[in-house]
């Protein structure tokens, strides 16, 4: 397991340890984890298009958070916005 | 508690009328109205040009938001308030950005702003063109940020949470941000809400939570708030108080990761605005009056600009432009890696025409250029470093 698929699956585990949820009554979410500069084998060295400007190897922190809103349709796409 | 904090954040925010005196007797005065996000830049280049020894200049402005600026110089509506400026060193050698500004009283019809600023793509207020009668000046690059309360525990907002966040409220259910009274966003002509706004697909008249008018009182609310508050700020007014909250990182559609304006949350250096790796930004726009030819009608007015957009002026400014640029948390032009062409559009790599990289990071981190007075053995010689281009 890479580093950044281990980050990934890490809020999961914790969600996951804090049993069933409703719906109701939405929680704290966990803290994202932090990436201090780790190398990341998805980024991009010599970006060109927007998409690889945004993904591009950097030393920066990198905070990945692992979000599923429960208004998100199931195909993964945004809902209208309500008038 | 609240009332009494926003009381003060209104007190602080507003200059100090005791002094009043006739904004026209005051030395060579260039009228400015901009957004109330360039407050910092106004006071630090303000005390700058009232002491610039080749040509003293006093800038007198109020602040307001970006599309009412914008409609201000397009249609030439005059500003009748009471305006701030800055005192020279000889006048309050104790004064500093920290302190209030000195307030001016316009001449009896008002005056027509020499300058006006919007704090993002003219386009992203209005489809109307600029009249033939207004150039416009791209600026210092603008970052804009989320931030919570020190007592949240959140580190991070992702592209689809800060669409149903702030599209649906607390109907959305996105943890913790469940209280649209903790919710504090400017209202529909200001920058920070339409740069946000097209960053996160949400129109500026959609959004959800409390719409306040001016920085300090987003600053009140969040410093205000519970562990459920978030507010919407300019980086440079985030960067003034860092200490009472904490901006978020932000992850674009489609970004892997979410990134800081700055290459940590504790960092200063824009390093990932400059390079694309943070998205929410947009380019301060500066706009005057030119006459039939194109000539500036005012050419103070024209100064001012070109200083602040970081071109070469006759007579050569006393200070550092750069300096004050990046000590008010903008960047110039000439140090970002990445530019856009409409508001929230899609970054494309950029290389300005003279590069001030070396001397920007010298300011706001470390530079590792080697640094020069005349030559480099590679690149070219500015500002005392060895820029690459």
């Amino acid at each position: 397991m890479t580093l950044r698929s281990f980050l990934t699956v890490l809020p999961l585990v914790f969600a996951a340890a804090c049993g069933s949820d409703s719906g109701d009554t939405p929680k704290d979410a966990p803290p994202a984890p932090i990436d201090a500069g780790a190398p990341d084998a998805s980024c991009f060295t010599d970006p060109h298009t927007y998409s690889e400007i945004i993904n591009a190897c950097t030393s920066a922190v990198k905070v990945y958070k692992d979000s599923h809103p429960a208004l998100l349709k199931p195909d993964g796409t945004l809902p209208a916005l309500p008038p | 508690m609240r009332r009494l904090g926003f009381l003060i954040a209104l007190a602080i925010a507003l200059p100090h009328r005791a002094q009043a005196a006739p904004c026209d007797t005051l030395p060579n005065p260039v009228y400015l109205q901009v957004g109330d996000t360039q407050l910092n830049l106004m006071k630090r280049l303000g005390r700058a040009l009232r002491d610039n020894t080749p040509k003293p200049i006093t800038l007198v402005f109020i602040t307001s938001g970006s599309c009412t600026n914008i409609q201000a110089i397009y249609t030439r509506v005059p500003i009748t308030t009471n305006l701030q400026y800055i005192p020279s060193l000889t006048e309050d050698p104790a004064w500093t950005p920290a302190s209030a500004t000195l307030s001016c009283t316009p001449p009896a019809t008002g005056v027509v702003p020499d300058v006006a600023n919007s704090a993002l793509f003219n386009s992203a207020c209005t489809t109307e063109v600029a009249p033939a009668t207004v150039h416009l000046t791209q600026g210092p690059a603008q970052a804009y940020v989320m931030a919570v309360p020190t007592v949240s525990s959140q580190t991070a907002i992702t592209f689809e949470e800060a669409y149903f966040v702030f599209g649906f409220g607390a109907a959305a259910m996105i943890a913790p941000w469940i209280d649209e009274a903790q919710m504090f966003v400017r209202t529909v002509t200001k920058s920070t809400l339409l740069a946000w706004a097209a960053n996160i697909s949400v129109p500026g008249d959609k959004w959800k939570g409390i719409k306040l008018d001016g920085s300090p009182m987003v600053v009140s609310g969040i410093n205000g708030g519970t562990a459920a508050a978030i507010g919407i700020l300019g980086a440079e007014v985030y960067d003034a108080n860092r200490a009472t909250m904490k901006a978020l990182a932000y992850r674009a559609k489609g970004q892997y990761a979410a990134y800081y304006p700055d290459s940590s949350s504790s960092s200063r250096d824009k390093k990932n605005v400059r390079d694309g790796h943070y998205t929410v930004w947009s380019p301060t726009i500066w706009m005057d009056t030119v006459d039939g030819s194109g000539a500036p009608v005012k050419s103070d007015a024209r100064y001012v600009i070109d200083l602040i957009a970081g071109r070469t002026v006759t007579p050569a400014q006393s200070f550092g432009m750069i300096d004050i640029v990046a000590a008010v948390g903008l960047v110039p032009d000439c140090a970002m890696k990445v530019n856009r062409s409409f508001e929230g559009g899609p970054l494309t790599l950029y290389r300005p025409s003279e590069s001030c990289t070396c001397k920007y990071e010298s300011l706001v981190d470390t530079s590792s250029c080697a640094t020069c007075t005349t030559s480099c053995t590679t690149g070219t010689c500015r500002n005392g470093f060895c820029e690459d281009h």
